[in-house]
């Protein structure tokens, strides 16, 4: 065994340029697996967190009812008396908000707008005074100012205001239906516009302090929901199924609590989805590296089949020589492994300290990642090692075709051949 | 020692059948030095294949050292070879990225010995067949005549019972021809190893204490001769 490790490792030396070249071909795919991996995940929690931040909060109460039709923004099922659930839930030391989602139309009329026009959008009433507990609304705030209780103003995403060509100080006419279905319109102008990272946010959410929608909506101290805030890396599920318990405990048993995985199903399917497209397109890099292999281990070995011809006269075993080939090939993954991983990890290093910035690809084409600016790589030694482990092995396992082949040829065969 | 008797080997070239050898019966005792001789085609290689044990024949019986070898499976044909034969080629054969050394012990290394004693047999047999002080370069820095010295080694090195040699000086030019062949006779009378080797070389046979004629795949004359 010994020595045929020292023949491996020779003739891995002795065909210097050879080994070179393949080793750089997986070198080559495996760092792109692991910077891809790695951009992949940075992604995803960048989206998480936005999602979570600007969208859905950790964990929402509703009532049941509403949860159903959630779909249809239901204001005829809502929360009477939220602050007897907020109190509780603060109780436990959870940060709690209430807000009112409704839906509706914005109509804007030309000048100071190029030109009369009517959008549908949704509407988040906040407290101004505390809704920056849960969601952190205020850091993105790009001119203008926040919202003010008592005031008929509002809070819009950069991206709708650019689209509609509004600016702070504009005025806007809301067109929704009260709690009880009555049409109603809101005079409204633009006090803040706000640059949130969510685009789902940026691009057609419209936020009003909550007592101008109560009165408004004639809500009567009725919400939609409330939203509490988690550390990122709670565990939400058991806290969401520990809230129903203390509210069922309080005689409340009309009210659901739901975890961010249960309201952003349409994203996480999408994660799962891209997922699996990231992985047809890591197997795509894999095989262009297998091809080098193969490529390469045939060459070797059909270059070498008088020199195979005479191990096996001299009384070498098919199994020696298939060891000694898949060495071998094993030895150039290994090369080509190392030198990936390093060249993946210094490149995952490069953009988890610089980012990269691709604003533009999100600001034109809704992809589902609730992603905006700049984006950091995240470094993931599970895939690491993973990468660094399947380029040895599968290096090794293509050696054993061509080897195979060379080895059902006849001895006399071999040595005949030129 | 080695026993043929009525072997038959046919190819299949296409359309055609290719009459290789069409019976061929021959006794060989131990230490003996024998040229198998004739025209390029007559079977010489084939023969010498079969001895080998790397090719097998349609009819006949080999038997080699008391041996049957038409019996034996491809793992035990390849330990039989490992253990009892030695080859030496027309093209030399040696393993490039191996040093002289490295090249001879790779048969010993097959043979599981222990690190000194594949030293050891090493170093002794390169330089009986005088490559002293070349022992670490590598084939490509060898000339021809250099490079058959070290097969030479690598076969006898494992102490064999038989040496078989096709052509080996057909890549040669006849001064070093006739020196490898000095050799091979001097090893032949040191280790009492048999030699079998092929020519169509008058100066070759010349060599050889027995002569075995082939032609058309059939033994057209058997001579020895001291
Ligand atoms: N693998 C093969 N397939 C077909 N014909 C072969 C093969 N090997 C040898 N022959 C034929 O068998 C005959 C004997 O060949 P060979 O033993 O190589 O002769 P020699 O070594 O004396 O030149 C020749 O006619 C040759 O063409
Ligand atoms: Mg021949």
């Amino acid at each position: 065994m010994r020595f045929l490790i020292s023949l491996a490792w020779k003739n891995l030396s002795r065909y210097r340029k050879r080994t070179i070249i393949t080793a750089s071909a997986i070198a080559v795919g495996i760092g792109i697996y692991i910077f891809f991996d790695a951009w992949l995940l940075g992604a995803e929690l960048d989206s998480e967190r936005n999602l979570i931040w600007y969208e859905t909060s950790s964990i929402r109460i509703m009532d049941s009812q509403y949860w159903e039709e959630q779909e249809r923004l239901p204001l005829d099922r809502v929360v009477e008396n939220p602050e007897v659930v907020i109190k509780m839930v603060e109780e436990m030391n959870i940060p709690a908000v209430p807000r009112i989602r409704f839906g509706g139309e914005v109509i804007f009329y030309k000048d100071p707008y190029e030109q009369d026009g009517g959008v549908p959008v949704q509407f988040i009433a906040i407290d101004p005074e505390r809704d920056d507990r849960v969601f952190p609304m205020k850091q993105t705030l790009e001119s203008g100012k926040y919202l003010k209780s008592g005031k008929m103003e509002i809070m819009i995403g950069s991206w709708f205001a650019e689209d509609i060509g509004a600016e702070v100080g504009y005025p806007l006419t809301i067109v929704t239906r009260t709690r009880d279905g009555f049409f109603q319109t809101i005079d409204v102008e633009i006090a803040g516009i706000i640059n949130c990272p969510n685009p789902m946010i940026n691009n057609g959410t419209i936020f009003i302090p909550m007592d101008v929608a109560n009165n408004y909506l004639q809500m009567e101290g009725g919400v939609t929901e409330m939203d509490m805030s988690l550390p990122l890396q709670a565990d939400v599920e058991k806290t969401a199924q520990h809230i129903e318990e203390r509210l069922e405990e309080k005689g409340i048993n009309n009210l659901v609590a739901k975890t961010w995985k249960d309201l952003a199903q349409d994203y996480l399917a999408i994660a799962v989805q891209k997922r699996a497209g990231s992985n047809i397109m890591l197997l795509l890099v894999f095989i262009i590296a297998a091809v080098g292999v193969s490529n390469t281990m045939l060459m070797a070995i059909y270059e070498r089949v008088r020199e195979l011809g005479m191990m096996r006269a001299l009384g070498m075993k098919d199994s020696q020589i298939r060891i000694a080939f898949i060495l071998e090939a094993g030895g150039i993954g290994f090369i080509g492994s190392v030198a990936g991983t390093i060249f993946g990890s210094l490149i995952v290093y490069l953009f988890s300290t610089l980012g990269i910035d691709y604003s533009w690809i999100f600001k034109n084409m809704n992809v589902g990642y609730r992603l905006t600016g700049v984006m950091y790589t995240v470094w993931n030694p599970e895939v690491v090692i993973t990468a660094f482990i399947v380029g040895i092995v599968i290096s090794m396992l293509i050696a054993y075709i061509p080897t195979r082949r060379a080895l059902k040829m006849q001895i006399t065969d071999c040595l005949r051949n030129e | 020692m080695i026993t043929l008797r009525e072997v038959k080997k046919n190819y299949q070239a296409g359309e055609t059948i290719v009459k290789a050898l069409r019976g061929v019966s021959l006794d060989v005792d131990q230490g003996e030095f024998l040229s198998i001789a004739g025209p390029s085609g007559s079977g010489k290689t084939t023969l010498l294949n079969l001895i080998g044990c790397i090719d097998k024949a349609d009819s006949g019986v080999i038997k080699i050292d008391k041996e049957d070898v038409d019996k034996l499976d491809k793992n035990e044909l390849a330990l039989f070879r490992r253990r009892k034969l030695g080859f030496v080629f027309q093209t030399f054969n040696l393993i490039p990225v191996l040093t002289a050394k490295e090249n001879v012990a790779f048969a010993l290394h097959l043979l599981n010995l222990s690190k000194n004693e594949i030293e050891e047999r090493t170093m002794s047999l390169l330089k009986e067949v005088g490559l002293e002080g070349m022992e670490d370069r590598l084939p490509s820095r060898l000339s021809g005549g250099q490079q058959q010295r070290v097969a030479i080694a690598r076969a006898l090195v494992k102490k064999p019972a038989i040496v078989l040699a096709d052509e080996p000086t057909a890549n040669l030019d006849s001064d070093t021809g006739r020196a490898i062949l000095e050799l091979m006779e001097e090893m032949n009378k040191k280790h009492t190893t048999t030699f079998i080797f092929s020519t169509h070389d008058q100066m070759v046979m010349e060599f050889a204490h027995r002569l075995v004629q082939l032609h058309d795949g059939q033994i057209t004359k058997d001579e020895r001769r001291n």
